[in-house]
């Protein structure tokens, strides 16, 4: 425990996802140490080892008191050598006297439980020599076990003794089975009463997660894939705090009736009312042929009408805007007031779930593509698997980002309406990063899929290299800055030092944008990587970048097309 | 250990039944059913100096399957007004329930209960009502039991 050197385990500084430490901004990083079972038997052994070379006790002793003091050595050296003789009655460790037992000379002995007399040898007794039979000490050890964890702190049978049953008594005389469930409670024991160590939540994960003390943020990821916070258990929700997690989930219970229909996958074509079903995890809808009409998965509004080309906002984040575009006139609006909690919480709900949705198919999808769609794309295009780790990075990028503004979502939610600044600042940071993510996923999913079902390899595979690394690291930056403004509580943050934008959706991907970025992570669902620079290439500038929002303005405009920022602030 | 049922009695239960027959505790008789061997009718007797004196208390005890590595269970079918027992008869005693041990036996478990009539424990109450009457009047509480012996524990 704190005090036995754990030399055996990588300890993973494992930074919570896409969050690439810039030099310029160094990312919180959840300090955790990932625990397999024989991990944790290993560290018992070595507890026991410790306790039974420093206090002369035997193995199965050193055990009972390590149990006892939820297996930290240094408790137990100091309550043994402030009172040893307290420590023994407590935990039952009873001192083998060298006077004789009752029934020393008898060659037969009576189980006191099953009241058969039985030759000496076929009984056993635990140092206080309390003898039963072989049959009723199993089925005492039996009932014990059966009865849950409390088995591992087991006294002997006789009424009025205290004497502790360890560990090699009980393995010596349980059936299998039994032995096996007891190895489980000693297991687990470990985990369960050490205060830094919690189970990995994941169904059927055998994993522990050990938090290194000075850790600050609580988001792990576990060797099975599973991330989690380590605080509340629940699914990775940075950078939302446990507070408003508990809060949000314990509303959609309440809400859920009403949500049904929200979960509903399918919803009609505005245009021509078929059912569409959404099934790629990017919200541009397109119908079916003959209608073919691009909208929006969330405000159903035309897709031509979303995005920077028309200098219109990105709206679909903005609740305000969002009630504006709906079916609501001002007046109509106001005798629905009363169900406006409802709609505010919908609003919030179903772009909370859509975008939970969204990260599980992109995951799904990054699994897929890794098992063989990489081999295939390899094949098709004719590049080698080690140039393609850009697509996967991208996939990993979707999922990391999807999670989290999942979760702003329900911090959306519980903003104070008063504190209007805070909620446009918000608002826009969503906005921008959720913009760059469509793009992204876009990009991941609609232009891959053409280079697949290529005929042969396509003369623009780099290009498609370019513009999806680019919107990789413009998404990482845009996900950082919401992140970091939400962890800051949206306190006055000035924005990142972020790279320039050198280009509007049409720039980015555009040969302007060079990428350098050095893969050095090998790890999966992760793409950090040293930082990326974008540079300017060669041709005459035909953007000025917002020194607020880093959004890039045409020349001929003054203020910023985002922010209204004037040009040269 | 033998797997047990009625015809197919551990010898245990037999031993013990002969002695609770042959050898019985003063102040409390039990025997077993004619129909389940496991099942016992028991008397206890109000101890003296208590408010139950002078009341013939009824109970039913039973062995579960898995006894003795399971307590018996034992329930009151007289009224009784105390607070480690409640209503329904069911008797809140340590031995009962985590401090059984195997080599506990019918015999102790009743003494035990006779014991509790001696000395109530209203500060691990069962009957939460009884309980509070026992600590804020005490006087008053030992004159209801009484009265309730008098009324369902004398001439069964
Ligand atoms: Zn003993
Ligand atoms: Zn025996
Ligand atoms: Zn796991
Ligand atoms: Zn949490
Ligand atoms: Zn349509
Ligand atoms: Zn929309
Ligand atoms: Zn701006």
């Amino acid at each position: 425990m704190d005090d036995v050197p754990s030399s055996e385990e990588e300890t993973s500084d494992i930074d919570t996802g896409s969050w690439s430490d810039d030099e310029d901004m160094p990312a919180p990083q959840a300090l955790y140490t990932i625990l397999s079972e024989k991990d944790i038997k290993d560290r018992q052994a070595e507890a026991i080892d410790n306790v039974w070379t420093v206090l002369s006790v035997s193995k199965t002793d050193a055990g009972i008191l390590l149990r006892h003091f939820k297996w930290s050595v240094s408790r137990v050296n100091d309550a043994w050598f402030a009172d040893e003789a307290r420590v023994r009655e407590t935990v039952g460790l009873i001192e083998w006297s060298v006077e004789g037992d009752a029934y020393d000379g008898a060659n037969k002995l009576t189980c006191w439980i099953c009241f058969d007399t039985l030759p000496r040898e076929d009984m056993k007794a635990p140092v206080c020599r309390h003898y039963f039979c072989e049959s009723c000490w199993t089925g005492y050890i039996h009932t014990a076990i059966n009865d849950g964890p409390g088995c591992l702190t087991l006294r002997c049978p006789h009424s009025t003794c205290s004497a502790a049953v360890g560990e090699d008594m009980v393995l010596s005389l349980a059936s299998e089975e039994d032995a096996q469930k007891y190895h489980r409670y000693l297991l687990r024991s470990y985990v369960e009463d050490n205060r830094k160590v919690k189970w990995c939540p994941a169904p059927g994960c055998e994993f522990a997660v050990e938090l290194i003390p000075g850790s600050t943020v609580y988001d792990v990821t576990c060797k099975c894939g599973h991330q989690f916070c380590w605080n509340c258990l629940e699914e990775a929700h940075r950078p939302v705090d446990c507070d408003t997690v508990a809060k949000w989930i314990l509303k959609n219970s309440a809400e859920s009736e009403n949500m049904n229909w929200i979960l509903a996958n399918s919803k009609p074509c505005p245009k021509c009312k078929r059912p569409i079903e959404k099934n790629q995890g990017c919200m541009h809808m397109s119908c079916t042929p003959p209608c073919k009409y691009e909208f929006c998965w969330l405000c159903l509004g035309a897709w031509s009408e979303h995005g920077e080309r028309t200098g219109g906002f990105y709206a679909c984040n903005r609740y305000e805007i969002a009630k504006q575009e709906g079916v609501y006139d001002e007046a109509e609006r106001r005798r629905e007031m009363a169900k406006n909690s409802l709609e505010k919480y919908t609003h919030y709900y179903e772009r909370w779930a859509t975008n939970e949705s969204s990260r599980v198919k992109a995951k799904e999808d990054l699994i897929k593509l890794e098992k063989e769609k990489i081999e295939d794309l390899s094949n098709k295009q004719c590049q080698p698997v080690s140039q393609l780790k850009f697509v996967a990075d991208a996939m990993a990028q979707v999922v990391e980002c999807r999670r989290v503004l999942k979760w702003t979502y329900a911090y959306g939610y519980y903003l104070k309406v008063e504190e209007q600044g805070k909620r446009d600042f918000f608002e826009y940071l969503q906005g921008e990063a959720e913009h760059g993510l469509e793009r992204l996923q876009e990009c991941a999913e609609k232009d891959l899929k053409d280079f697949l079902q290529a005929d042969g390899p396509k003369s623009n595979f780099n290009e498609f290299r370019t513009k999806l690394a680019g919107l990789t690291s413009v998404t990482r930056i845009y996900f950082q800055n919401l992140v970091r403004a939400l962890e800051n509580g949206l306190s006055d943050v000035d924005p990142a030092p972020s790279p320039s934008r050198s280009g509007s959706s049409k720039g980015i991907g555009s040969s302007k944008l060079t990428v350098s970025k050095s893969l050095n992570g090998s790890r999966r669902g992760s793409a950090s990587g040293s930082a990326s620079r974008r540079t300017g290439g060669g041709d005459e500038p035909e953007y000025w970048t917002c020194g607020r929002c880093t959004y890039g303005n045409p020349m001929a405009a003054e203020v910023c097309d985002m922010c209204q920022n004037v040009r040269g602030l | 250990m033998a797997a047990s049922c009625n015809s197919n009695l551990p010898r245990r239960i037999i031993k013990e039944t002969q002695r609770l027959l042959s050898e019985p505790a003063p102040g409390i008789s039990a025997s077993p059913s004619e129909e389940n061997l496991r099942y016992f009718n028991v008397m206890i007797l109000g101890p003296n100096q208590s408010p139950y004196e002078g009341g013939l208390f009824k109970l039913e005890l039973f062995l579960p399957e898995d006894y003795p590595m399971a307590p018996p269970k034992v329930r009151f079918l007289t009224k009784i007004y105390h607070p480690n027992i409640d209503k329904l008869g069911r008797i809140c005693l340590d031995i009962l329930k985590d401090k059984w041990s195997p080599a506990l036996q019918i015999r102790t478990v009743l003494l035990s209960i006779q014991a509790l009539l001696s000395a109530p424990n209203p500060d691990d109450p069962l009957a939460e009502n009884i309980a509070k009457h026992w600590k804020t009047n005490e006087t008053e509480a030992v004159a209801t039991a009484r009265e309730w012996t008098r009324m369902y524990a004398s001439g069964v």
